[in-house]
């Protein structure tokens, strides 16, 4: 069952990845970004119940904050660009 | 197992905010496909998580950040839609009518 999960997850990362990749506006960048940022942390939470090792998990704390100041700033960035 | 269900079942929905922001033809609908389903299909995975393992730094860990993701990605979310709506005329091609139009 998680390892049904994990191929669900690459599946959506390779979406997310294309996103990223095509653009076409710095937005698209950021959901792509963004998206990565979510699969990653579901991944690392799949992972920890396959191993029953829950060494890594404050990384997902820190990468969920991290992301959110990240999405705060290119949206600043994108406001200013466009005035 | 109600873990390992749970876990599945927010992967599926991560998915489907891909499958969305992926095929969705403007940039504010692919921003509501992205915040929706995935902000729900990650705190599915963690809770699930957070089922399955015994010790409690583990599930501490995963609680904070299951309550971390409901309380960050919608507002970044909002953040990224009102700036992209302001930056650029791009933003709202793909719209029938401008509610906002004035207002942010």
């Amino acid at each position: 069952m998680t390892a049904a999960a994990m191929v669900v997850l690459a599946l959506a990362a390779t979406g997310f990845g294309y996103r990223l990749v095509a653009g076409p506006s710095l937005t698209d960048r950021m959901l792509g970004i963004d998206g990565l940022l979510v699969v990653g942390v579901s991944a690392l939470a799949v992972r920890s119940m396959q191993t029953g090792e829950g060494a890594f998990l404050p990384v997902a704390v820190v990468a969920t904050l991290v992301g959110f100041v990240g999405t705060g700033i290119v949206a600043r960035f994108i406001e200013g660009a466009g005035q | 197992m109600t873990g390992s269900v749970l876990a599945l079942a927010g992967a599926v929905l991560t998915l489907l905010a891909a499958v969305g922001v992926v095929r969705f033809p403007d940039v504010l609908a692919r921003m509501h496909a992205l915040t929706k389903a995935s902000t729900l299909g990650t705190v599915l995975v963690l809770v699930g998580a957070a089922i399955t393992l015994d010790h409690p730094n583990d599930v501490t860990s995963l609680l904070l950040a299951a309550a971390l993701q409901v309380l960050t990605l919608p507002v970044g979310a909002n953040l990224l839609s009102r700036a992209t709506y302001r930056a650029g005329q791009e933003a709202r091609s793909g719209l029938t009518g401008d509610s906002q139009d004035g207002v942010v």
